[in-house]
């Protein structure tokens, strides 16, 4: 009885989460993959807003736009976020050596970070829009958009490695040179080990947003040239809120949150292990 | 009859809504339209005149974003929506078709105006399948400028871009010979719709057939690659829209540009002109096979069709679209009447205008309505990005035009637009 009572108290007070999970997260989730399954057409009103069925999957199938534009963000995601997790290594690395002025870097280096994305994307974009044709050149033109992200979201990284870096304990350290560990050797045996979390944390925070880029790409070359640079999230834009197709628009949406949230579940077992591994 | 209606519809609003001006023998309209700056006052100061003789109207207006996108966004939301608030819409070129289409704006011939001294291009831009959707309010063309301290003339023909033009920027040492709006966007379509039409081509038919992957328009497409790739015009026009456009002409890096009659008053005065009194505008140039082509770009007014007040809402567009209005809008704000008269040799225009009123009304007259279909841009989208995989070199002309059009051709029919459809129900 006593049990009961307190699983229904526990209900009653995860409700308002639960409810606000609900209308905030699944019922627009619900209202995309209705959409997904009409016809609805803002610019051809016509036509109404039919059932059917399968046919905006048909039509992501067979679109080569769309599949480039899932090839551009996952090749983009892959690069900058390995570009980003060695960089931030590499500084949280240092920065954690450092003994002096640790303070002041530390903020100084967050100041990318800190620039609203679009901000920083049109700064990069006349960097390079004059002095090179770069963003007029189909590969060439990413050269810009990761060295941006990177430059941006490096402080980030850099941040939560370094976190984790003063988590683990400097005795071990002294144990390892007492055993007469190299310094590769301590980093690779004590360092890379401990950090895992923090590095798995980092990965999962930096694919997922990733992913989702937008601002920088819209601000940086519009995805051009013609659609060089597109990544999914521009062309799920375009769809919906520009030709205003909001059954196809909603199919991308869903298709988009598929790969996403496989993406996450697959880090989250990942993490889940690794941290099961930590403990145990 | 139509007017007691009116008054019972409106003494019912009133009666709802309370109508809090306290006259209730008013009738009130919309106007949600730009309204920023010098426009905004003008606007506001003839529609003050308006309501002066008009008594029983009064015009309220509402503020909308300036960008023409987002001004459509929002459109499109009322309008969906079916509301009657906006009454009266201030439409872009090339938004006709869509909302008529859509039965979101009045056929205007039930007020039966007189468009005998309208130009040719803005009139067409009103018109879906022979009805009159909107009037043209004011209007913008795509101009060449060019240098007359360089050249003796503008180029005759697109043979002068390579020869003469290019001649004359080597001779005085200027790194371009000519600057056009090269970025994947809507000024890319226009800059192309003038090639296509100096070279005889058209992006779509008087039966609505796409027509993209003419001859004449791979020879054009053509043309604006090679003069990317002769060096004639940098690279990176690809990434420019007008005001960088204007900044390498101003800075007098290029001998001809193609823009907007917005940058002369801004280099013909400006103080960080290095063009001033030393350039002129007229049309594009053509094949024999095609004439002078000038995009047409500017606003329409027309009627919301859930509007509780039409005849009201027509007296407004009526009034701002007289000859009289006009001529004050373009001497204040400089933009462009829709009205042949207005070119006249002593019209009240005369001498008052930025650009000589020879030299703006032979290109006005020229000036060419981009497509009237209802999914315009829609179409513009996907043919921006051929056109611009063609340019920066990902696909040759032939076939990235050839693959535009069986792009355009497969959405027409999938949005039921096919060529030459019979009469559509646009009632509905």
């Amino acid at each position: 009885m006593q049990a009961r009572g307190e699983a229904r108290l526990a209900w009653l007070l995860i409700a308002p989460a639960l409810g606000s999970v609900v209308v905030i997260a699944l019922f627009p989730l619900a209202w995309a993959i209705r959409e997904s399954f009409h016809l609805h057409d803002l610019r051809a009103p016509w036509l109404g807003q039919p059932w059917i069925g399968l046919a905006n999957y048909a039509e992501a199938a067979a679109d080569a736009r769309l599949w480039l534009a899932l090839a551009h963000t996952v090749g983009f995601a892959a690069v900058s976020v390995a570009l980003e997790l060695a960089l931030g290594l590499l500084l949280a690395l240092a920065l954690h050596r450092a003994i002096a002025a640790r303070g002041p870097v530390r903020t100084l280096a967050l100041i990318p970070w800190a620039l609203p994305t679009v901000v920083a994307a049109l700064l990069w974009r006349f960097l390079f829009d004059g002095p090179t044709d770069w963003l007029a050149d189909p590969l060439r033109a990413w050269i810009p958009i990761v060295l941006a992200d990177v430059w941006k979201t490096t402080p980030f990284v850099m941040l939560l490695l370094l976190a984790g870096l003063q988590t683990i304990d400097e005795s071990l350290y002294e144990a390892a040179r007492i055993d007469g560990a190299s310094d590769w050797q301590q980093f690779c045996h004590v360092t890379l080990p401990l950090l895992r979390p923090a590095l798995l944390v980092a990965l999962i925070f930096r694919t997922l947003d990733a992913l989702r880029v937008f601002d920088l790409i819209y601000a940086l070359t519009g995805g051009g040239p013609g659609t060089a640079t597109e990544p999914i999230s521009l062309y799920a834009f375009n769809v919906l809120l520009q030709n205003l197709r909001f059954g196809y628009g909603s199919a991308i949406a869903v298709i988009v949150f598929l790969v996403t949230f496989g993406l996450a579940l697959l880090y989250v077992r990942t993490v889940g292990a690794g941290l099961l591994e930590e403990e145990s | 009859m139509a007017v007691a209606k009116l008054a019972v519809a409106v003494a019912l609003v009133c009666l709802i809504l309370g109508c809090g001006s306290g006259r209730d023998d008013e009738i009130v309209v919309s106007f949600p339209g730009s309204a920023l700056g010098a426009e905004g006052e003008l606007l506001a100061q003839q529609l003050e005149r308006f309501m002066a003789e008009h008594p029983g109207i009064r015009v309220e207006r509402r503020a909308t974003p300036d960008a023409s996108d987002q001004r459509h966004q929002l459109y499109v939301q009322w309008l969906n929506a079916g509301v009657g608030d906006p009454d009266i819409l201030q439409l872009d070129v090339i938004w006709t078709a869509e909302f008529a289409a859509a039965g979101w704006i009045l056929s205007l011939d039930r007020f039966d105006p007189d468009t005998a001294d309208l130009l040719p291009g803005p009139l067409a831009a009103s018109r879906y399948r022979g009805r009159l959707y909107a009037l043209p309010w004011f209007v913008d063309v795509g101009l060449l400028y060019w240098r007359t301290d360089l050249l003796e003339g503008p180029p005759s023909s697109f043979a002068d871009l390579g020869g003469v033009v290019a001649q004359a920027a080597g001779r005085a040492g200027l790194p371009y010979a000519f600057v056009w709006q090269g970025a994947r966007y809507e000024g890319l379509v226009t800059v192309f719709l003038e090639f296509l039409g100096g070279h005889g081509g058209r992006i779509l038919d008087e039966r609505g057939a796409v027509r993209v992957d003419s001859e004449a328009a791979v020879r054009a497409l053509s043309l604006m690659k090679q003069s990317i790739e002769d060096g004639w015009a940098p690279k990176a026009v690809l990434g420019w829209q007008e005001e960088q456009v204007r900044f390498a002409f101003q800075n007098g890096k290029a001998v001809l540009m193609r823009n907007w009659p917005y940058a002369y008053p801004l280099m013909e005065r400006g103080a960080d002109s290095k063009v001033a009194g030393r350039f002129a505008v007229a049309p594009m140039p053509a094949t024999s096979s095609g004439e002078p082509t000038a995009a047409l770009g500017g606003s329409l007014l027309a009627i919301n069709a859930r509007s509780e007040h039409p005849e009201a809402a027509w007296a407004v567009i009526d009034y701002l679209t007289r000859p009289a209005q006009m001529l004050d809008r373009a001497v204040q704000v400089g933009q462009y009447p829709p009205r042949r008269s207005l070119y006249q040799e002593g019209s009240g225009l005369q001498g008052r205008l930025a650009i000589p009123l020879a030299a703006i009304g032979q290109v006005i007259e020229r000036a060419r309505a981009r497509p009237v279909t209802p999914i315009y841009s829609e179409l513009s989208g996907l043919l921006q990005i051929r056109l611009h995989e063609a340019l920066t070199g990902q696909r040759d002309p032939a076939e990235a035009l050839s693959l535009a059009a069986r792009e355009m051709r497969e959405l027409l029919a999938r949005k039921d637009l096919g060529p030459e459809p019979e009469v559509m129900d646009d009632a509905g």
